[in-house]
C-alpha cells in the first residue's frame, strides 16, 4: 500500500532515484509548500483556541506514532500505551523540578532538552519490560499484558508514589519559565506549536526511515509471519522489543513535549482512555500507515472538538446534555469506531491512497 | 537396505542427521533417522503423508528440536541453535503452506531475505545515513540482477504479495529464500498446487540454482510429484511413519519392493505428470 503509482510517463532511470524520499518533482514541491503552511502561514493566521486545537492534534500524532509502529507494523498488539506517555511526562517533571541541574545549562536552557532525552530513554527501557512477555505470547493475551502496564504505571507507581515525591500533592505544577528550549522559553500556545512540529517532522521521519531499510522490513516481517521471518535470519524476540523501545521512547518523548502544554501534570492526564484513544486513532486512520495516524489524529481531534461546539450551545436549553458531554463524547468514538470497521476497514488512508493513485494515472487509469 | 557404495568423504558432507528422533507427546514423528547431504546434490525426500518428512525439515531448520539425536551442518553441531542463527550459517527455507509476508511488496520480501547480508542498524536507519543509503542501493542491484532476472517476476516486483495468485507466491518465497545466498536450501513442496507450466518452470529453477556456477546451492527437496523427483535428485530418501526405507538414486529407490509397498504403489503411477 505504501509503493504509489508514478503519474503517467514517469520512469526512473536509476536505484537511486526510486529509493528516493520524494520521487517527482510535484510531489517535492507539494511538500514543501505543505511546510511552509504549517509553519508560517498557520501560525499567522489560527488564533488561541485553534492554536491549542493544533497542538491537542500533533500530541495525538506523535502518542499514535508509537501505537503505530507496536500494531500497525510490528504486529504487538498494545493497549497501554497512555503508561509510558505519563513515564516521559513525569521523569521530565521530576528532572526539572528535583534534579540539582549546574547553573550553567540550566541558563543554556538546556535541562528541558535534555530532560525530554533521558525521558524518551526512560520511558523506552520501561515499555521494553513491559514487552517482555511478547516473547512468549502474542494476540489478545499481549493486550492484557500491555494493559497491565497502563495500571501498574500509571495507576499504581504514579498515583501512590511518585505523586507523593515532595509533598506536593496530587498535580505537580511546572514553573512557566523551566520548560526552555536555548533561550526560547515555551510559554505560548504558538511557541508549544512549533515545538511540536519540529518534534513531529523529525519523528517522523526517522520513522518512515526505519521502515525503508533493516530494522523497519523486519518489523514487517514480525508482523505478517513470525515463523518464516525467524527462518529468515531474523531475531525475532530482538526486533520485537527493539519495536518496544522505539514506540516507548516516541512516547516518551511525547510525554515530556505535553508539559510544555500543561500548568500541572497529574495522573488523571494519562488515564487507561487514553490508550484506547490512540488505538482508535490508527483504526480510523489506517493500521500500518504514518498517513493514517496523521489523517486519524485530525479527524478525531477536530470531530470531537466540533461535537463540543455543537452540543454547548444545546445544553442552555438542555442542562443534561452540557454535564453528560463526556458520556457522549465516549460513546461517539465508539459509534465511529463501529462505523469504521464496517464501511471503511482500511481506514482513511486507504481511501488516500486510491485517490492518489486515480489522480496519478488520470486519464489512463487501465 | 542401506546402499553405500559410494564412499562419503567427510568433508563432502554439508548436512548430517545422526539418529534423530522427535517425539510428539507419545506419538514417535521421527525414530532414528540419519541422513547424509553432500555438498552440490540434490538430495529428495518422499514418502506417504504423515511419514515425517515436513518434520524432518522443521529440525533441520531448527523450528523443532528433536529429543534425541545431533545434526550437524558443515561439520558444526548446530542442536541448540535457534532458526535465525541456522540462518547466518547459510541454512534457507521454503514452506509448504507458502508463508510470504503478504503485506510487504515482492521487492521487500526478497529484500528481507537478504536481512543477514544488510548491515544498518537503529541509528544510522533512523536517519538513513550514507552507509544506510550505499547498501540500499547495492543489495537492490543484486536482487535486480541475480534473483529477479533469474525467477523473471520483474513485472510484478512492486505489487503487495498477498495479492498474487498461488503460483508466483510460491516464487516470491523461492526468490526470498536464495536471497540468502544460502548453502544449503530446503525446498518442502515447492510444485504442490501449481499447474503444470508452473511446475515446469520450478523445476527449471531448481536445476538452474543447483547447476549455475553463480549458485551451485545444495538443495533438500521433499516433494510429492514423482516424476519432477525422479528426474531432479541425484539421491532419493524415503521415509515411512517415522523410519528410513531406503536412500538411494532414484533408480534404485524405483525398483526396491519396499518403496513400491510403501509409497509408489502399482507400478508406473508415478510417471503419470510426465
Amino acid at each position: 500500500m505504501e509503493n504509489t503509482y508514478l503519474p503517467c510517463g514517469k520512469y526512473h532511470q536509476t536505484y537511486k532515484d526510486e529509493h528516493s524520499w520524494w520521487k517527482t518533482k510535484f510531489i517535492k514541491s507539494k511538500m514543501i509548500l505543505l511546510l511552509i503552511v504549517l509553519f508560517f502561514v498557520i501560525p499567522n493566521v489560527a488564533q488561541g483556541y485553534w492554536m491549542s486545537i493544533f497542538n491537542h492534534v500533533g500530541y495525538t500524532i506523535l502518542g499514535a506514532l508509537g501505537v503505530q509502529l507496536l500494531i500497525g507494523y510490528c504486529g504487538q498488539l498494545t493497549l497501554g500505551h497512555g503508561a509510558f506517555i505519563a513515564i516521559g511526562s513525569y521523569t521530565t517533571t521530576m528532572l526539572l523540578l528535583e534534579f540539582p541541574w549546574p547553573q550553567i545549562i540550566v541558563d543554556l536552557g538546556l535541562s528541558y532538552p535534555l530532560s525530554t532525552i533521558i525521558a524518551g530513554i526512560v520511558a523506552g527501557l520501561w515499555s521494553v519490560l513491559f514487552g517482555l512477555p511478547s516473547a512468549r505470547i502474542k494476540g489478545f493475551y499481549l493486550i492484557l499484558t500491555t494493559m497491565a502496564a497502563q495500571f501498574i504505571t500509571v495507576d499504581f507507581l504514579i498515583t501512590q508514589y511518585i505523586s507523593q515525591i515532595g509533598g506536593r500533592g496530587q498535580a505537580f505544577s511546572i514553573p512557566g519559565e523551566s520548560i526552555k528550549i536555548g533561550p526560547w522559553v515555551i510559554d505560548s500556545n504558538t511557541k508549544v506549536y512549533y515545538l511540536m512540529l519540529v518534534l513531529v517532522i523529525l519523528i517522523i521521519i526517522m520513522l518512515s526511515n526505519l521502515l525503508r531499510s533493516r530494522v523497519g522490513r523486519a518489523w514487517i516481517a514480525i508482523r505478517d509471519n513470525d515463523i518464516s521471518a525467524e527462518v529468515m535470519g531474523i531475531n525475532v524476540l530482538k526486533y520485537k522489543l527493539l519495536a518496544f523501545f522505539v514506540a516507548g521512547f516516541i512516547a516518551g518523548i511525547t510525554g515530556s513535549f505535553w508539559i510544555s502544554n500543561l500548568s500541572a501534570v497529574s495522573p488523571e492526564h494519562f488515564e487507561w482512555f487514553l490508550s484506547l484513544w490512540l488505538v482508535g486513532v490508527i483504526l480510523i486512520g489506517g493500521t500500518g500507515s504514518i498517513h493514517g495516524v496523521i489523517f486519524g489524529s485530525i479527524f478525531m481531534v477536530v470531530t470531537m472538538e466540533l461535537l463540543r461546539m455543537g452540543i454547548q450551545p444545546l445544553g442552555e436549553t438542555f442542562p443534561k446534555l452540557a454535564s453528560d458531554f463526556l458520556y457522549i463524547r465516549d460513546s461517539f468514538f465508539g459509534l465511529l469506531i463501529c462505523v469504521f470497521l464496517l464501511y471503511e476497514p482500511n481506514g482513511m488512508a486507504y481511501r488516500w491512497w486510491q485517490i492518489k493513485s486515480y489522480f496519478n494515472l488520470w486519464p489512463f487509469s487501465y | 537396505m542401506i546402499n553405500t557404495q559410494e564412499t562419503v568423504k567427510d568433508n563432502d558432507v554439508l548436512l548430517e542427521l545422526k539418529d534423530v528422533h522427535m517425539f510428539f507427546g507419545k506419538v514417535a514423528a521421527l525414530s532414528g533417522v540419519s541422513l547424509q547431504i553432500r555438498k552440490g546434490e540434490i538430495h529428495s525426500v518422499i514418502g506417504p503423508n504423515g511419514a515425517g518428512k515436513t518434520v524432518m525439515m522443521n529440525i533441520i531448520n531448527g523450528l523443532y528440536k528433536p529429543q534425541k539425536g545431533e545434526i550437524f551442518f558443515k561439520g558444526k553441531k548446530i542442536n541448540k541453535l535457534p532458526p535465525y542463527k541456522r540462518a547466518e550459517l547459510g541454512l534457507s527455507r521454503t514452506f509448504q503452506k507458502v508463508e510470504v509476508f503478504g503485506g510487504m511488496t515482492v521487492l521487500d520480501n526478497i529484500r528481507l531475505g537478504r536481512h543477514i547480508h544488510y548491515k544498518s542498524g537503529i541509528l544510522s536507519g533512523s536517519f538513513y545515513l550514507g552507509k544506510t543509503k550505499k547498501e540500499e542501493i547495492q543489495h537492490r542491484e543484486f536482487i535486480e540482477e541475480e534473483i529477479i532476472d533469474l525467477l523473471e517476476i520483474e513485472n510484478i516486483r512492486d505489487k503487495p504479495t498477498g495479492m498474487l495468485p498461488y503460483g508466483l507466491q510460491k516464487r516470491v518465497e523461492l526468490g526470498r529464500a536464495l536471497a540468502m545466498e544460502p548453502e544449503l536450501l530446503i525446498l518442502d513442496e515447492p510444485l504442490a498446487g501449481l499447474n503444470l507450466e508452473e511446475v515446469e518452470d520450478m523445476a527449471r529453477f531448481i536445476i538452474d540454482i543447483n547447476e549455475e556456477e553463480r549458485w551451485k546451492v545444495t538443495c533438500l527437496l521433499v516433494e510429492h510429484d514423482m516424476g519432477v523427483v525422479m528426474d531432479l535428485s541425484n539421491r532419493v530418501y524415503v521415509l515411512n511413519f517415522g523410519n528410513m526405507i531406503v536412500d538411494d538414486t532414484p533408480a534404485a529407490v524405483q525398483s526396491n519392493k519396499e518403496v513400491i509397498n510403501a509409497y509408489l504403489g502399482e507400478e508406473d503411477l508415478y510417471s503419470t505428470r510426465r
